[in-house]
């Protein structure tokens, strides 16, 4: 048995006249995007994934956590972000000095919001600030992605005690939830500028933590 | 669109496209020009203005992010006659050189001591980086700004 769920990540009338078209994304002109596309899913049933596929939604995952769209700002203890990506060669902090301090939102050096702000039009000039729909911040530092090996990254995602208290189903929820926001997890297949966006897609990815959460969530040797 | 928000006390609307930089709403259709254009990406912080209270990019601010805000800009600071605590410190201290990135260094010096009235050199550098001064006025700005925390204090 499944369970098909179909999440409709976004509010109001832009969402509702979306529902007549499904799967297509509510994006209007320029700045006026307020909701994030239709993604659907559906739960497999717990242990109906055999684990060879389970590890190969995890391969998947893993390219996209660490990518630089994700992995530049699941960042570590320093709670400086990262950039990095094709045009920087190799990966180096952010310019400016910048550090997040322990809030994860620049409350003690420099606000986030100073440059990045709140706004779900994620179309920028290239090199500017990206925007989204959420309050601009690094992630609790217990999500560190960057620098992180596959296991390391699988381990951390098998532990609700590092994932905030979520398990597989709740994982993927979290990410049709932020689309609905217009937040960082669609931004980062939407990022502007010439920022190359994450692997895959949005709905692959959802689709991916659910099959590896199906299959027992494996985890890689390395 | 219309958009209707404060600026340095008094009561705006203007009616420009919703992407409308908050830099060109200023300039171009305010008319306070203080507020300085540097590269229109965050990277200079020359444009630098106080909105609801905290110091933002007005580059990258956008006319429909704008409704029922207030905006600050270095004409609201302080007054010819009663200047903000910064600038006070800022002509004691001859900080200024061309000055064209000095109205967005005392706006973010400004913010810096509202959320922390006694900055350390590192706290002053890390809330101060994305300004840059190309006249390479640092050392003043930050015994400026260590001055200004002094007279806010007494
Ligand atoms: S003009 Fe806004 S930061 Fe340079
Ligand atoms: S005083 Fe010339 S750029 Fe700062």
């Amino acid at each position: 048995m499944s369970q098909a769920i179909t999440r409709r990540a976004g509010l109001g009338l832009a969402a509702l006249l979306c529902a007549l078209a499904p799967l297509s994304l509510a994006l209007g002109p320029a700045g006026a995007e307020t909701s994030g596309p239709e993604i659907s899913f559906e739960i497999p049933e717990p242990g109906s994934v055999p684990p060879t596929l389970g590890a190969e939604a995890f391969e998947r995952i893993y390219e996209v956590v660490s990518h630089p769209r994700c992995a530049n700002c699941h960042v570590g203890e320093d709670n400086r972000p990262m950039w990095s990506g094709p045009s920087y060669g190799a990966p180096r902090p952010h310019g400016m000095n910048i550090t997040a301090g322990e809030s994860r939102i620049g409350a003690e050096t420099l606000l986030c919001s100073t440059c990045h702000r709140t706004n779900g039009d994620f179309d920028t000039d290239p090199h500017a600030p990206p925007r989204a729909g959420l309050d601009w911040r690094l992630p609790p530092v217990e999500f560190q992605w960057f620098d992180r090996s596959a296991a390391q990254v699988c381990a951390q995602l098998s532990d609700p005690e590092r994932t905030g208290g979520r398990d597989w189903v709740e994982l993927a929820r979290h990410l049709t939830e932020d689309a609905g926001h217009r937040g960082f997890v669609l931004w980062g297949w939407n990022p502007g500028g010439n920022r190359e966006p994450a692997p895959y897609s949005l709905q692959t990815h959802v689709e991916d933590i659910l099959t590896w959460g199906a299959a027992g969530m494996p985890c890689p040797e390395s | 669109m219309k958009v209707s928000f404060k600026v340095n006390g008094a009561a705006q609307s203007v009616d420009v496209a919703a992407e409308m930089p908050l830099l060109w709403v200023l300039r171009d259709h305010l008319g306070l020009t203080g507020t300085k254009y540097g590269c229109g990406i965050a990277q200079c912080g020359a444009c630098t203005v106080h909105l609801d209270g905290q110091a933002v990019r007005a580059c990258q601010v956008q006319a429909q992010e704008l409704e029922g805000a207030e905006v600050l800009t270095i004409e609201g600071l302080g007054r010819p006659e009663a200047l903000h605590a910064v600038q006070d410190a800022w002509v004691e201290h001859q900080v200024a050189q061309c000055g064209y990135c000095q109205s967005g260094q005392i706006m973010q010096a400004a913010a810096l001591l509202d959320l922390n009235p006694a900055p350390s050199d590192d706290e002053i550098d890390a809330a101060m980086s994305g300004n840059l001064c190309r006249c390479g006025t640092y050392p003043r700005i930050r015994a400026a700004i260590h001055a200004a925390a002094q007279k806010l204090e007494g």
